[in-house]
């Protein structure tokens, strides 16, 4: 029997229930080049009253630096060459990769571990009373914690450099992973398990099949909100032990008074920052596109 | 007469304190469809719960076919109001879910077939939130029945409706099992949705829930919304609607 054949029976017409309207309408777009242009605007705005201040003499460049003073800083930090490395100096002129390579890959590894244990404990915690009931008072307890306040026992666990920096990434990046995980995880819908199981899902997958993906999208805001703050943290761990990375040279320019110099390396941290953030959530789009409102 | 395909005895549910229902007896028969209405908040969809194995009974039994109902089955699936399809897949991925889950290899027919059956042949690659809320559950009851289930269990599956809709969906339901042959047990508040669709009514109380009336339907085995002016039918409203009112 078909549905025409239904729908004789019955004198139903069922194309009367149609998709709704509102699936059809389309705001007006706001995406590409207008939205560029006007995210962009807000700092050309500021940058030229900046120039303008610092050419006037109103802004001492002691206090801050005059924007084209960066930029030729950061061109020095990218393209010039660079000199012969001494022990114990933080180089600047041309070191931008290696610092650069060096802290995304204390970054990478860091943040690939606290994936590693937040995804789990985060979906532990979200799916079993007993593991929140035990684990999570101390969770809670634990990531109160300042970044900064681990650093000294960091540096005591795992010596001066890299151990240490990696540490205090993973513990900035782990936090949001594991409470946006646990939270997307428990509010899945009881009904969408149940139709699983009335469907034949055994329960040993019903974490993969179920709860996964329809966690995903709260899921994936922890693990955006994971790699900022692992990246943000990874500062704090750079400035002791290590020659090599954003942390250590903005650091090293501190000690000689180079403001450019760290302006260049709070460039740095947020071009890559924003820009990790723009692939991870690329990435995830085709996977949590249902959930768009 | 065939043998119950599903047989609630004595069924009683507590949850401390607060006794929900108590002492219910409940049958229904392949082909039948049995409507238990009562008042909102009496533990009809406690009932259902209990009776699909997502939670056990204080008292009684229920069994399928004979057999100890002992958690959920793919036998005895239940619908609830609002979505249950999965809204991360199309639509079709959501009717080959059952399919899959059982091992089946004909998914990708089942699915089509269903689709076509539901008048949703256009609509396999949309995701649910792209569907009306009338699609969306002819899908939902289409998801279910993918399993070839012998027993059918539904929550108010029409209650997020407005009138016209329900309607039409109603009248696509007496069609769709009248096709099948899938034992219904239909849990809902609304009179008129419990006489259009049952071929027994079974009346529950107020909280903690009995059974204070059971009565087979005198009416037309296909019925539709020529039904609802058919003067047995207003008669059997009127008189169904008094004995809800003054309970």
């Amino acid at each position: 029997m078909t549905v025409q054949d239904l729908e004789g029976a019955a004198g139903v017409d069922l194309a009367a229930d149609l998709p709704p309207a509102s699936m059809h309408a389309r705001r007006r777009p706001f995406t590409g080049w207008r939205r560029l242009l006007l995210g962009l605007s807000l700092p050309a705005l500021l940058i030229t009253v900046w120039s303008l201040a610092a050419a006037s003499g109103v802004l001492s460049s002691r206090l801050l630096p005059a924007p084209v003073d960066i930029v030729t800083s950061a061109r020095d930090f990218v393209f010039a060459e660079r000199r012969t490395t001494i022990p114990g100096i933080v180089p600047f002129r041309g070191s931008a990769a290696d610092h650069v390579t060096a802290s995304l890959a204390r970054w990478m590894v860091a943040y690939l571990i606290a994936v590693a244990v937040g995804l789990p404990l985060g979906m532990g915690l979200g799916l079993s009373r007993w593991v929140s009931a035990a684990v999570d008072p101390l969770f809670q307890a634990l990531r109160s914690i300042p970044i900064t306040a681990w650093l000294p026992i960091a540096l005591v666990w795992f010596g001066l450099g890299e151990g240490a920096a990696r540490y205090l990434v993973f513990v900035g990046a782990v936090s949001p992973i594991v409470v946006a995980t646990a939270d997307a995880t428990a509010r899945v819908p009881r009904a969408l398990v149940d139709t699983a199981r009335m469907l034949g899902t055994p329960r040993r997958d019903l974490a993969r099949r179920v709860y996964l993906p329809a966690a995903l999208p709260g899921i994936v805001t922890g693990l955006r909100l994971g790699l900022t703050l692992g990246w943000t943290s990874l500062i704090v761990g750079e400035l002791t032990g290590t020659n090599r990375g954003l942390g250590a040279m903005m650091f090293a320019a501190r000690e000689v008074g180079r403001l450019d110099q760290i302006i260049v390396g709070m460039v740095a941290f947020a071009v890559i920052g924003f820009a990790a953030d723009f692939v991870l959530r690329s990435a995830a789009r085709p996977f949590v596109r249902w959930a768009d409102a | 007469m065939s043998a119950p395909a599903l047989r609630a005895s004595r069924l009683g549910k507590r949850y401390g304190r607060l006794e929900v229902f108590s002492g219910v007896d409940l049958e229904v028969r392949p082909g039948e469809v049995v409507a238990v209405l009562g008042p909102s908040g009496c533990g009809k969809s406690t009932l259902l719960r209990v009776l699909a194995g997502l939670e056990p009974p204080d008292t009684g039994e229920v069994t399928e076919t004979g057999k100890p109902v002992r958690g959920p089955s793919p036998e005895r699936p239940m619908v609830v109001q609002g979505a249950t399809l999965f809204p991360w897949l199309g639509l079709r991925a959501n009717l080959e879910w059952g399919p899959k889950a059982l091992g089946r290899k004909d998914f990708a027919a089942v699915a089509e077939a269903l689709l076509a059956a539901t008048g949703l042949a256009g609509s396999g690659d949309l995701l649910p939130r792209q569907l009306s809320g009338g699609m969306r559950q002819r899908a939902a009851i289409a998801q279910v029945l993918a399993n070839e289930p012998p027993v059918l269990l539904l929550d108010e599956p029409f209650g997020a409706l407005d009138a016209q809709t329900r309607l039409r969906m109603q009248e696509w339901l007496v069609g769709f099992l009248a096709q099948r042959g899938t034992a219904t047990v239909l849990v809902t508040h609304d009179v008129e949705e419990a006489l259009l669709l049952g071929h027994r009514l079974v009346r529950l109380s107020h909280r903690p829930a009995r059974v204070v009336e059971e009565l087979a339907l005198d009416l037309p085995l296909r019925r539709s919304r020529a039904t609802l002016s058919d003067p047995g039918f207003v008669s059997l409203k009127s008189r169904v609607l008094e004995a809800v009112l003054d309970a």
